[in-house]
């Protein structure tokens, strides 16, 4: 390939330089800038300090981070345990209002989450139940926006396999449920834990659904930094952002040496043909 | 499940201010200059931010699908990996960059271009900087979708034709793509008039959104009749072009709906 027609590809390789620099640049700057000395958000940093780590560290930022995690773990095995069966049934069964229960799925992924909190927040409250706002408030509305991660990533794999392993069970005498635990759960195990870290993620990370449905004592950290924001910018939020993308950062990194999911962001054309 | 029945009680809240059917609520956000104003403010912004995305994302995308380096798996991870932070990560980095003590100001003043620290913030263009960066991402995997979907058999004809490669490009891959990048800018378009972090950390007063009103609406001013009807008004806009992405889609319309 090294010839003459290579130039298209050397002008290529400084574009993508140069937007991979776009797209890390302002994450590393934010990690220069928490040990930043100065109170400002000056950069080039002014000194090294390690105090705004310390804050980051301290019971005031590491509530709302530990409400957080508790959230996207619970909204994760929530949206799993839902989000499974739920696809068995999608992919292998017809019923009647098959193509609604899909839609309902599909809806508040492709819908504004805002919207869905500004909804969720009313019907709350249209119910009598505006007590809910807080812990359980944003666990109901986050399994209901993570829950179409875990259904679309099982119902991939269960696509994906191949019919004759589950026939070839039966046919040499397994029962339904060995078929079932030996052989279709360990095949889609890589779609089920995908959608489980796809949901913690998308917990983790939300903003737009949290902002309407956190309590001021039970908000997770993404509405205790935009509620800090309005006093001003300090350092110790720069500590704290790199903090909480450094922990799905970790998690998912470690989930992808058991389990490739990866694959399933994005189409791969060995996967559909 | 309990989605559908919010939807409809979030529209009888838009348009039922007292026990009595009225589309009041639209009339006030449509009547008034400055509602107008935000509603057009958003849709600015959501079409810069779909356009950037994609002229962003293409050349990344197709070097990330085209290339035989070994790198090429850390490559697609470290492309990928802002998705795992929130917006608010994301959009502070811009605030470090552009603040009046920032990383630019302080590059201006270095270099002698400026006497006085400029403000760049809060303003709409900072805006739509944050918002191309946290959502190209997205960009990037609409249109490697959409190359991966491509066989590179037709490429290597054209090539093998005597095309160069540019020329390639242009009259084969491009076109071949080209419901990919469509369906990434309605993405990436869909997604940000509904963002509101970003907005949030890099805007102001002046520069409010659908997303930093409703927000106004519903928890500063507790007008919930009028936070539904924009609320509306944003769902509306958003399935429109969702709708749109989907009819263009075709193969690229799985990462709307693989994609975190």
């Amino acid at each position: 390939m090294r010839d003459g027609a290579d130039r298209p590809w050397i002008a290529l390789r400084a574009a993508v330089a140069a937007v991979l620099v776009f797209l890390l640049g302002p994450i590393l700057i934010t990690v220069a800038a928490s040990f930043n000395g100065s109170a400002r958000s000056t950069f080039p940093p002014e000194g090294f300090s390690l105090r705004w780590w310390s804050e980051a560290l301290s019971a005031r930022w590491w509530e709302p981070m530990a409400f957080s995690l508790k959230l996207a773990a619970l909204t994760a095995l929530l949206s799993t345990a839902i989000g499974t069966p739920l696809a068995f049934a999608l992919v292998r069964r017809r019923f009647r209002g098959k193509m609604l229960v899909e839609a309902l799925v599909a809806g508040p992924l492709v819908l504004p989450t805002l919207v869905t909190g500004i909804a969720l927040l009313q019907f709350l409250h249209a119910l009598g139940l505006g007590a809910l706002v807080g812990f359980w408030g944003l666990l109901i509305g986050h399994v209901v926006i993570c829950l179409p991660f875990s259904v679309r990533t099982v119902a991939v794999s269960l696509r994906a396999m191949p019919p004759q392993l589950e026939a070839a069970a039966a046919s040499l005498g397994a029962p339904p449920r060995v078929v079932l635990r030996r052989v279709t759960l360990p095949v889609i195990s890589g779609g089920v834990f995908a959608g489980a870290a796809f949901a913690f993620v998308h917990s983790f990370t939300d903003v737009n659904l949290s902002l309407f449905l956190a309590s001021p004592g039970e908000r997770p950290v993404t509405v205790a930094v935009l509620a800090f924001l309005e006093a001003g910018f300090a350092p110790t939020l720069a500590a704290v952002s790199v903090l909480s993308l450094v922990i799905p950062l970790v998690m998912v990194a470690l989930l992808e040496r058991v389990v490739p999911i990866g694959a399933f962001l994005y189409a791969d054309p060995g996967r559909h043909r | 499940m309990a989605y559908l029945f919010s939807a409809s009680v979030l529209i009888a809240e838009g348009t039922v201010p007292q026990d009595q059917p009225t589309l009041d609520n639209f009339r006030i956000i449509l009547g008034s200059a400055l509602y107008r104003g935000v509603v057009l403010r958003t849709f600015v912004v959501g079409f810069c931010v779909g356009l950037l995305v994609v002229v962003l994302a293409y050349p990344l995308a197709y070097f990330l699908v085209r290339t035989r380096s070994r790198w090429k798996g850390a490559l697609i991870a470290l492309s990928l990996a802002p998705l795992l932070g929130s917006a608010i990560v994301r959009s502070y980095g811009w605030h470090v960059i552009l603040n009046q003590d920032g990383a630019l100001n302080s590059l201006l003043l270095w270099a002698g271009l400026v006497e006085q620290p400029l403000r760049f913030l809060p303003s709409t263009p900072a805006i739509v900087i944050g918002l191309t960066h946290a959502l190209l991402p997205y960009g990037v995997l609409s249109i490697m979708t959409a190359l991966n979907a491509m066989d590179p058999a037709l490429e290597r004809a054209a090539m093998s034709l005597g095309a160069s490669r540019a020329r390639t490009f242009w009259r084969v891959t491009l076109p071949l793509t080209l419901p990919g990048v469509a369906a990434g800018f309605a993405l990436a378009f869909a997604i940000s008039i509904g963002a509101y972090a970003t907005p949030a950390i890099l805007g102001g007063p002046g520069t409010e959104t659908m997303a930093t009103m409703i927000r106004n609406f519903m928890l500063a001013l507790l007008d919930w009749g009028l936070g539904s009807a924009m609320g509306v008004i944003l769902l509306a806009s958003a399935l429109a072009l969702l709708l749109i992405a989907a009819l263009l889609g075709g193969p690229a319309r799985r990462t709307v709906v693989a994609a975190p």
